[in-house]
């Protein structure tokens, strides 16, 4: 065994973590975030003696899912053709942008639904908890709220990706991560501290987590949160609209879109 | 004669580059028309915007009539684009990959013209099979179905033979020669191959730096460059020939102790041959190399002034 040898390899993966994004956001990243949404989780379970206080855990890894999943099929779909050196291909047929938006976006929703059953079954079965005692509307406006959320921030995403290509890849599945404990998917808002909190409520599903939560202890649909948390849902996918149409114009004209697979 | 495309003064700066600078041609009914320069010359970035993947700065790119990109759509139903930098989906099958492109074109009996074109470029059992599980001349066939699924009137190939070896190269050059024959479609054709462009190309338009530098049929460009390469062999006293050759003022070398080559033009070639023919040596054997596009090319690509 030589040491130098050793040394060698080790050499290659700094250089390979220096210059990786994907290392960089699955391992350090991802442990960050984890650590600093099962901080606030155990900060809000600490003393907690409400009775909904564990079903508040699935409920949110219920209705989470309904983001990572609309998100991660949105961006990713399209890192399939550019992983490919598929993309020019598509977009020298006569598809045009939104129409390819438009198909991806119909792909994660329903991928979105699929998992969602599915998952929201396993719940209902293996451990008693039955999303539909919120009642199927509360269900389908969190549904429709959190699915919206998702595309802006997967739209923003993948004109990112247009943009600079696969060097930021890893945010297409790692960046939705960061609105987790935002969002204060897991626990009540309360937990965050004051200056999260401000930024939490200006995103839309900490409205929706929150009414979820609600809904469990006092049924019925909370119209306000409801509200709110449509119309940030509006500005924000407008806002990701905009962004993504300039970011594609952008790319057509700086080559990186024809270069973005290579 | 109907043109199929018409580029008007294509301009596209990156930066304080000017990758493509004033570029006009047209493309003909017809006609495979190549697009060569050295690396970095321009010929990529035209293809591109051709396609719509890169927005010009200045210049108008006309299809079929119809101005580019405003009837995008349209234009891009009547054409097709063939490269070997770009591949299908790797991990669904051939046919599933045919069928997606199907759907694109909006063709109405996808089956039968997939069927058809796998038959005709003798991949039929290969449909079922993963895309990267191919070879790459099987690969390269693929990509020449999924170009022909629309029927196009014309196809723009991106050096469709890179990366293949020299037998599959030339099968697909054969294969390339048959579309055209059976379809008349027209192509515009970029390559580095030399010989590629020679035998299948009507027209070539030269590339340097960003611009047009010549226009022309292969003959006509090699026509440009007016030196030839004369090697005699002969039998006899090597001095006499050397001072023979000196004082005519040739350029020569002797490549062998009997074996000389010399520069000289096409015109000149009958005199110089009879004039050392006259000094006593026996002329063994008469080797002519005259300019090939690969020299044109090659002159271009160090330096353009010494081309005519």
């Amino acid at each position: 065994m030589s040491t130098d040898r050793i040394a060698g390899v080790l050499l290659q993966e700094v250089y390979i973590t220096r210059r990786s994004l994907e290392v960089i956001v699955d391992l350090f990243y991802t442990s960050a975030v984890t650590v600093v949404v099962f901080g606030f989780v155990s900060r809000f379970l600490v003393g907690v003696t409400h009775q909904n206080a564990g079903s508040y855990l699935i409920l949110g890894l219920l209705l989470w899912e309904v983001i990572r999943v609309n998100q991660y099929s949105l961006t990713v779909g399209s890192l399939w053709n550019i992983w490919s050196h598929n993309l020019s291909n598509m977009f020298v047929a006569p598809l045009t942008v939104t129409e390819y938006v438009v198909a991806h976006l119909l792909s994660a929703l329903l991928k979105t639904f699929v998992i969602f059953c599915g998952i929201s079954a396993v719940a209902a079965w293996g451990f008693h908890f039955d999303i539909l005692r919120l009642g199927v509307l509360n269900v389908a406006l969190f549904f429709a709220n959190l699915t919206v959320f998702a595309w802006s921030v997967g739209l923003v995403l993948l004109g990112v990706i247009f943009q600079v290509g696969t060097r930021i890849q890893a945010l297409a599945w790692g960046m939705i991560f960061l609105f987790q404990p935002l969002t204060a998917a897991f626990f009540p808002v309360t937990a965050l501290p004051p200056v999260v909190r401000a930024v939490a409520y200006a995103l839309p599903p900490t409205y929706v987590f929150e009414a979820a939560r609600r809904a469990l202890d006092v049924p019925g649909v909370n119209w306000t949160s409801i509200g709110i948390a449509s119309a940030e849902n509006l500005v924000y996918l407008a806002a990701a609209v905009g962004a993504f149409s300039w970011m594609v114009a952008r790319s057509r004209r700086s080559g990186r879109l024809a270069r973005a697979e290579g | 004669m109907e043109m199929l495309l018409e580029v008007h003064d294509l301009v596209k700066v990156f930066g304080r580059a000017r990758a493509v600078d004033g570029v006009s041609f047209t493309i003909p009914k017809g006609r495979i028309v190549g697009l060569l320069g050295p690396n970095g010359a321009g010929k990529t970035t035209t293809i591109h915007m051709l396609l719509g993947l890169i927005t010009p700065t200045a210049g108008r790119i006309v299809y079929f009539g119809r101005e580019f990109p405003r009837h995008r759509s349209a234009c891009l139903q009547r054409i097709n684009f063939a490269s070997s930098f770009n591949t299908l989906q790797g991990r669904i099958s051939v046919w599933e990959n045919l069928a997606v492109f199907a759907r694109l074109y909006g063709l109405r009996a996808p089956r039968a013209k997939i069927e058809s074109l796998a038959a005709y470029f003798g991949v039929t059992a290969l449909l079922h099979a993963r895309y990267w599980d191919l070879s790459a001349g099987e690969r390269t066939r693929v990509n020449l179905i999924k170009a022909l699924l629309n029927d196009p009137e014309l196809i723009l190939m991106d050096e469709p033979t890179a990366a293949l070896d020299p037998d599959i190269a030339d099968k697909t050059l054969a294969l390339i020669e048959e579309i055209r024959r059976v379809s008349g479609v027209s192509i515009l054709y970029t390559s580095h191959d030399m010989h590629e462009v020679t035998r299948i190309c009507d027209d070539v338009i030269i590339l340097d730096r960003g611009r047009i530098f010549a226009h022309d049929t292969p003959l006509g460009l090699t026509k440009r460059i007016r030196t030839a390469t004369l090697t005699l062999t002969f039998d006899g006293d090597r001095a006499v020939v050397e001072r023979f050759l000196t004082e005519r003022g040739a350029r020569f070398r002797f490549t062998h102790p009997f074996s000389v080559s010399i520069e000289t033009t096409e015109q000149a070639l009958p005199s110089l041959i009879f004039d050392v023919a006259t000094t006593g040596v026996w002329i063994t054997d008469i080797d002519v190399k005259k300019p090939t596009l690969e020299d044109v090319f090659l002159t271009i690509a160090r330096g353009p002034r010494r081309v005519d």
